[in-house]
């Protein structure tokens, strides 16, 4: 059922399906309360952030993005995140305004990033870890009991185009060509 | 067991060899020494003797690898290496924060330590600063992380470093090249399982055929993040130590592992995978090990 909900995997625990609140959890050990649809914890500022679109915009249900704890030291994850909700990307694919290193989102279309940004609401708790004010921050958000967004937008991984030719006599890699002895070649050359 | 056509490079890292032909000279190994909180140096100073010793033993060699969590930790860290590692020793530092990194290689610079130092790591995150500042204040090495979020097969990780993938104006290699550094180690980029961690493996002997560089990687990563492996805690120690054996059986020059406590389980396990990659490319290649190769050191 999970992957029916989120079909890109990850470290989370999926809760209520119908829940409208999801949470990030950085540097944090913290237990949300079950009525929340999913939570998990996020380390990196590229992939690890397009999870987190990918499995959100994949339950219309979820309007609130719950983000808290300290934020990754030189990943910077959790404020990227926020960045990319409030700026999208640039055309080279990195996160507008993002602190962190290596902040590119190349796995997902724009057009799950606007979703993204259309469907959630960011709360930014970053710098949070009390247990009783994030809890009371997830209250305030199930309270609003918020209108599903719509149909699952089911976001596909970008890939770059398989090359393999089974009728290929290659090892290991397409570039190289590896002899019987282990001698390695580049092809072609 | 591999041999290469691409004639391959050889650089000295302060008395240290890395790369060239598999079987010639010996894994090199970057030990992480990690400091989680407060650095205790009277611990890392344990972990110093230790590798120093068991590098003399096998003939492995061992670069200590300081991880720069903190600003604050800048100066005692750096304290720490001009007292405690030999002199002309070398060094790696690692460290994420881009401002943290500017700062060190100023501080290193003033203590006159980059000589010894290897840059851990120039990646596609670069920012204008830390090139400004990796041209004022040049290491003598660096290690190039070829990790490309857009693609993360052996291609990708090329792509990266030839033409920066469309996220840089440059590729990562000319971006280095032009900084000054010719002593350039590729890091294939380890990635999470699921996002295809086994293409740093499988990308070690693409890259050193295109290009020549010494290379290796992490992987020790892969199997951190590996969380299906907390149900077997006795199986993880050894799947962490043995991963840095599919480097050399790659072709690879370089380890990196971590945290350096593991360095008396990973230091013989490279070492016999050393003598075992030499015997087989003497054997068909003519590739003779080095003095200092394990298989001379440990096989009388």
């Amino acid at each position: 059922m999970t992957d029916d909900y989120y079909p890109w995997g990850g470290e989370f625990t999926a809760c209520a399906p119908q829940g409208c609140v999801a949470v990030v959890l950085l540097n944090i050990q913290y237990n949300p309360p079950k009525s929340v649809a999913i939570y998990g914890s996020l380390k990196t500022e590229n992939i690890g952030i397009e999870k987190i679109i990918a499995n959100t915009i994949s339950n219309p249900s979820i309007r609130f993005l719950v983000i808290c704890g300290d934020d990754i030291r030189g990943h910077r994850s959790g404020s990227s995140l926020i960045a990319l909700h409030k700026n999208g990307i640039d055309h080279n694919h990195r996160i507008i305004n993002a602190p962190g290193a290596i902040p590119y989102i190349e796995n997902l279309k724009e057009e799950a990033i606007k979703r993204f940004q259309a469907q959630l609401n960011v709360i930014d708790l970053i710098g949070e870890k009390e247990k009783e004010k994030i809890d009371e921050a997830i209250a305030d958000c199930t309270s609003k009991s918020p209108q599903s967004f719509g149909e699952p937008y089911i976001a596909i991984r970008l890939k770059p185009q398989a090359t393999v030719n089974l009728t290929d006599n290659r090892a290991l890699h397409s570039r190289i060509i590896v002899d019987y002895l282990g001698k390695v070649k580049k092809r072609g050359a | 067991m591999f041999s290469f056509t691409k004639e391959q490079k050889v650089f000295d890292l302060s008395g240290i060899p890395i790369g060239g032909q598999p079987g010639m000279y010996p894994t090199v190994l970057f030990g992480g020494l990690f400091f989680k909180g407060e650095p205790d140096f009277d611990d890392a100073k344990r972990h110093l003797r230790t590798i120093y010793e068991l590098c003399k033993q096998t003939g492995v060699p061992v670069i200590p690898d300081f991880f720069i969590r903190k600003v604050e930790y800048i100066q005692p860290i750096l304290s720490f290496i001009e007292k405690a590692i030999p002199k002309k020793h070398p060094f790696s530092i690692d460290i994420i924060e881009p401002s943290i990194k500017i700062q060190t290689l100023e501080q290193l610079a003033s203590r006159k330590l980059l000589p010894r130092t290897i840059y851990n790591s120039i990646h596609i995150g670069i920012t204008k600063e830390e090139n400004e500042a990796l041209r004022a204040y040049t290491p003598e090495a660096a290690i190039i992380v070829a990790f490309n979020p857009k693609d993360t097969t052996p291609d990708g990780k090329i792509e990266v470093l030839e033409n920066g993938a469309h996220l840089l104006e440059a590729g990562l290699l000319e971006i280095t090249r032009h900084i000054g550094i010719e002593k350039i180690l590729i890091d294939t980029a380890a990635l999470t399982p699921g996002e295809n961690s086994g293409a740093a493996i499988a990308a070690i002997p693409v890259i050193k055929e295109e290009y020549g560089l010494p290379t290796g990687c992490a992987i020790h990563n892969v199997v951190e993040k590996s969380r299906w492996l907390n149900d077997f805690p006795f199986a993880k120690k050894t799947v962490d130590v043995a991963s840095n054996n599919a480097i050399p059986l790659f072709g690879g020059d370089y380890a990196i592992f971590g945290p350096i406590e593991n360095a008396e389980l990973v230091v013989p396990l490279i070492a016999w995978q050393d003598i075992l990659v030499s015997e087989y490319t003497e054997n068909y290649f003519g590739i003779s090990p080095v003095a200092s190769h394990p298989r001379r050191n440990l096989l009388k």
